[in-house]
């Protein structure tokens, strides 16, 4: 039943499911057939030591989380994984790529979003002008109707473009 | 590219004659002489000048094309003279001498990870494809030979068809990676290639011996269990010979980490150790190519992090070195004995159907075994991919090497064989490697994405890299990285604790370590020449390749332009362009020095002849250039607010100009140059450091070469720096190599790190400039000084007095802080410093001063440690006034 809402095969999902439920065994039960809402608490996923140093590991919980607090259900983390398997289109994926950078929800991405990309990015070392510098300058490449913000559509325009988005977008199972 | 080569060649030119007379009896110190990097080295200065010249040629002919050439026209001089060819290849010492360097090449630049990475398809198309090539290319051609279509002089049975096709199997694409590197074919292409080149030669090399073994033997005595054994035999050699290869990788590793104390031998140790494997495999008869080959790659991380940066420089080039020589050696045989029609035996048939054969074979084997991999593959190689590599088969000097070392008495059709290698060498390596360039652009080959990519790009990939690496770190699941990922931890938790020196090992774990390494180095070069040579060097940066000869008014541009210290950054002079240009590159440039990359992201380049600074280092350069000019700029600002009240008046007027073009707060001072390089760019910019710059411009120039000379001993004072502790208190140094905290650095996330890296950064700086390094010292600060600010008269008084006030701040606080028996030891040599003044004979002693002020008022905002010496030399400058 999962298997249809994602691009996965069923050893896939199980092997993603015995991952995830290693990230606390604990709170998630061997047995999942009756559905148990069970969610894994953000901090969980902080706390990992390989994303010590993600800038974005935050912002990934919370979009694909359900409610946008960061805490995932294992529906959530099998989604997350399968927007960025192989089979996923390229819309979808250039889709959750925009809401990634849509940091305050507005579906659009706005200077404010863009600089915080940068200031992840860089991890603060450029000065206040350069990052509203480059943000213009990023705004101002992309933004075919010049509403001075980039919707969906700039933004898989620019993506389309780009010739090697689907190639690195994804993560090999 | 061609001036490597070109140094190779005249070293080889002149020293021809008697060094092929001492391999004519078998002398060994001959073949070292001959080898040896230093023989020609004044012969290779005019040479490189002519290829310098005919860089056209060279862009357009493939180098072993060049070398061929030269090797015809060696070969008729010496046939000229000699009236026969009186020089031939010898089996000892192809195996012994000239065949290790080629291989320990390859191995030892090996861009291990990516290769690693990509090794299935690698080994497929080196051992697989290989395999087929020569199997099919001699059947056919005995088939050939049973349909009579051959002379009947020709006496071969399959044994020795097998043999010349194991031999003329041996893909060389040196050349082709030449073109790759050139046209920048995408990445997956170029490693496969790459990756094929390096392994196909062991695997020739196995296969010949193995043939040539049964081919000895003679038909009538090869059994099928003979067969049975080749095979075995194929395997044993090969894995026996990667064993021993990857033993001696790890006593290679091992013995570097004890090489502290005696720098002097490093190199040695990885030539030897290296050569040592290929003859320890060779007396056991296993594969030595194999044992060098893995040995080289094995052994390459740990002796990096454990031999010292001087030795690291030595092996680098004497290895490249060593390796080109082997090759053209091997190519002027080729030409000599090309052109010593005595040793040829025609026939038409055969030299066609070689042709015919190894270039249908080649095809027919990329074909299939792309169709097989592709199933695997995530970015599957298309229809264009396969022809390029189908394509750059090239036979190269190993195939001409291993015909040429067959047994006549062995081998009846011994010269049909030497004759056909000689035109499939020929035809390929010139016809298909002048063609070769032409058509990766007419069929438009992917290219690795050359054009500037645009911000979006630029910020989104890295994005999508860090958000990939987050998933899967959140998921678990390493996939394909999953095994390296686990020889990385083993790696991490034993390999590098044994193998890595203490330091060596700390070191790695912390990057900024190496980058502030890298700052100093450069800082420290930078302020001795005023700019020029750091900025020359980003002339060779392969970041920009297409900047291969700089037209005059760009190049005085540029030396005003960072003669004045304003801007280091090359691509933002670039010669004439639009402002939205400069805009769109000047915001690249901040753009991509300050991204920090995620853990996926490393390319590989290779050339034999061509050394390319590494991925992580240029990073760092970029960053470090980033930081360095934010550095100076504030340097600049500050300084010019204690300037004469002329220099103010100017750089008022400099502001007005500026402010014209200028989007931030007008601050009629440097400062609104900060961090906004585009405006450096711009004319108006130019014009005015240029002013400033002309009446200064001989003097810098001529202390160019002092700076040079003062940074290779610099470096090799690192080396004994501990030792002499008395150095530390004197030099000057730190006050300018402690980085001033900048807006960034302030910023950083590690800060909480800083009280210990500015104890290193102190305490290294010290070491690099002891007391005899006072007068290049001095001379770069007035160098610096002179192009700073307009050079005046009056300007040393003034400068005098404006520094007192510091000075008298300063005092209390060093007092504290030195201990009498510090300052006991501290002496500053006036009469040096005095002598190295008198250069800049307009401010007697205000450089100094001035240079310290600025740097000691932003390094009282930074952290404690380091600022104890500049104090300390401060107080006991005031006092020498």
């Amino acid at each position: 039943m999962v298997k249809d809402c994602t691009f996965f095969t069923r050893k896939e999902i199980l092997r993603l499911f015995y991952r995830y439920r290693d990230l606390a065994p604990q709170l998630v039960p061997l047995d999942y057939t009756d559905k148990p809402a069970v969610t894994l608490p953000y901090e969980l996923i902080a706390s990992m030591p390989e994303l010590k140093d993600n800038p974005f590991r935050q912002r990934i919980a919370e979009v694909f989380s359900e409610h946008g607090d960061g805490n995932m259900t294992l529906d959530n983390f099998l989604d997350m994984f399968s927007v960025l398997s192989e089979m996923a289109p390229r819309d979808l994926k250039a889709y959750y790529a925009f809401k990634i950078y849509d940091f305050n929800n507005d579906d659009y991405i706005c200077k404010s979003d863009l600089e915080k990309t940068v200031n992840k990015l860089t991890r603060n070392e450029l000065t206040p002008e350069e990052v509203s510098l480059v943000c213009e300058k990023v705004i101002y490449e992309a933004d075919v109707d010049n509403d001075g913000k980039l919707s969906l559509e700039d933004f898989q325009h620019m993506i389309i473009r780009a010739p090697d988005f689907l190639s690195t977008f994804h993560i090999r199972i | 590219m061609p001036q490597p080569l070109a140094n190779v060649c005249s070293t080889f030119v002149p020293e021809q004659t008697d060094g092929k007379r001492c391999w004519h009896q078998g002398c060994q110190e001959g073949v070292l002489q001959l080898v040896s990097p230093q023989a020609g080295g004044s012969a290779g200065h005019s040479a490189s000048r002519v290829f310098h010249l005919s860089r056209k040629v060279t862009s357009i002919v493939p180098e072993s094309c060049l070398l061929i050439l030269l090797g015809l026209v060696l070969g008729g001089i010496v046939l000229a003279v000699a009236k026969k060819a009186e020089y031939q290849l010898e089996p000892n010492m192809f195996f012994l001498f000239l065949l290790p360097p080629i291989v320990l090449d390859s191995g030892y630049f090996m861009p291990s990870r990516l290769f690693f990475d990509n090794i299935g398809a690698i080994l497929t198309y080196a051992v697989v494809g290989t395999l087929w090539n020569s199997f099919a290319t001699g059947t056919a051609l005995w088939g050939l030979h049973r349909a009579g279509l051959m002379d009947p002089g020709v006496e071969a049975g399959l044994m020795d068809f097998l043999l010349f096709g194991s031999l003329i199997s041996a893909v060389d694409p040196v050349a082709v990676l030449a073109v790759f590197e050139e046209v920048h074919v995408n990445e997956t292409l170029f490693i496969i290639v790459f990756g094929e080149s390096l392994l196909n030669d062991a695997v020739t090399v196995v296969l010949y011996k193995v043939f040539n073994s049964f081919v000895e033997l003679g038909p009538a005595h090869i059994h099928a269990t003979d067969y049975v054994k080749g095979v075995a035999s194929f395997f044993l050699v090969s894995l026996g010979g990667t064993a021993v290869g990857l033993l001696f990788a790890f006593l290679l590793a091992l013995i570097t980490r004890f090489t502290k104390r005696v720098r002097i031998i490093e190199p040695l140790f990885v030539f030897l150790l290296a050569y040592v494997a290929y003859l320890a495999a060779e007396m056991v008869s296993l594969s030595s190519i194999l044992a060098v080959t893995f040995c080289g790659i094995c052994c390459k991380k740990y002796v990096e992090a454990n031999i010292s940066q001087k030795s690291r420089t030595t092996v680098k080039y004497t290895m490249k070195t060593l390796a080109s020589s082997s090759e053209t050696i091997i190519f002027m045989f080729l030409g000599i004995s090309a052109v010593d029609t005595s040793k040829w035996a025609w026939d038409t048939a055969l030299v066609l159907g070689t042709l015919f054969f190894i270039l249908l074979f080649r095809a027919v084997g990329v074909v299939l075994q792309t169709h097989v991999l592709n199933r695997f593959r995530l970015i599957p190689l298309d229809r264009i991919d396969q022809v390029v590599m189908s394509y750059g088969g090239l036979r190269g000097a190993v195939a001409f090497a291993l015909v040429i070392l067959l047994d006549r008495e062995k081998v009846k059709a011994k010269d049909y064989f030497v004759a056909t290698t000689i035109v499939v060498v020929f035809f390929t390596v010139i016809v298909q490697g002048l063609t070769i360039k032409p058509l990766v652009t007419w069929l438009k080959v992917k290219r690795s994405d050359h054009h500037k990519p645009t911000l979006n790009e630029e910020l989104h990939e890295h994005a999508f890299d860090h958000i990939l690496a987050a998933v899967e770190d959140i998921v678990g699941h390493h996939g394909y990285h999953y095994w390296r990922d686990k020889w990385e931890q083993f790696d991490k938790k034993y390999l590098s604790q044994l193998l890595m020196r203490k330091s060596a090992y700390r070191l790695r774990d912390e990057i900024w370590d190496v980058y502030y390494k890298l700052n100093i180095r450069d800082a420290i070069s930078f302020a001795d020449q005023g700019g020029h040579v750091l900025s020359a060097a980003k002339l060779a940066l392969p970041s920009m390749p297409s900047r291969t000869s700089m037209s005059e008014s760009s190049v005085t541009n540029l030396l005003r332009e960072s003669g004045s210290g304003a801007c280091l950054d090359l691509q933002v002079i670039d010669t004439v362009r639009s402002r939205r240009d400069k805009e769109d590159a000047a915001m690249h440039h901040v753009l991509r020095g300050s991204l920090y990359k995620p853990r996926r992201r490393y390319k590989a380049s290779y050339s034999r002849h061509f050394i390319s600074p590494d991925k992580q280092e240029r990073q760092d350069k970029e960053i470090f250039r980033q930081n360095m000019k934010r550095r100076l700029e504030t340097f600049k600002s500050t300084k010019h607010n204690v300037c004469s009240s002329k220099s103010k008046a100017r750089l008022k007027e400099k502001g007005r100009k500026k402010k014209n073009i200028s989007l931030t707060k007008e601050t009629p001072n440097g400062k609104t140059q900060r961090n906004i390089p585009w405006q450096e760019a711009a004319p108006v910019l130019v014009m005015v450091s240029s002013e400033e710059e002309e009446s200064d411009s001989s003097e810098t120039e001529r202390e160019d070469d002092e700076g040079i000379v003062f940074i290779a001993r610099a470096t090799d004072e690192v080396l004994q720096g501990k030792t002499t502790p008395g150095s530390l208190d004197v030099c000057p140094s730190p006050c300018i190599i402690p980085p001033s905290p900048t807006l960034a650095e302030k910023e950083l996330p590690w800060k909480g790190d800083q009280a210990d890296l500015a104890v290193y950064v102190s305490s290294e700086t010290t070491k690099i400039v002891p007391v005899d390094m006072q007068k290049a010292w001095n001379q770069s600060i007035s160098s610096l000084e002179s192009i700073a600010s307009p050079p005046g008269t009056e300007s040393g008084p003034q400068h005098r007095r404006f520094v007192c006030p510091v000075l008298e701040e300063g005092r209390p606080q060093s007092a504290s802080h030195v201990t009498p028996e510090q300052s006991s030891c501290f002496q500053f040599p006036s009469h040096i410093s005095r002598s190295g003044r008198s250069q800049s004979d307009s401010s007697p002693d205000g450089p100094e001063q001035q240079e310290l002020q600025p740097l000691m008022a932003t390094e009282e905002q930074g952290r404690m440690p380091p600022t104890v010496e500049p104090r300390r030399l401060m107080f006991h400058r005031a006092s020498h006034l």
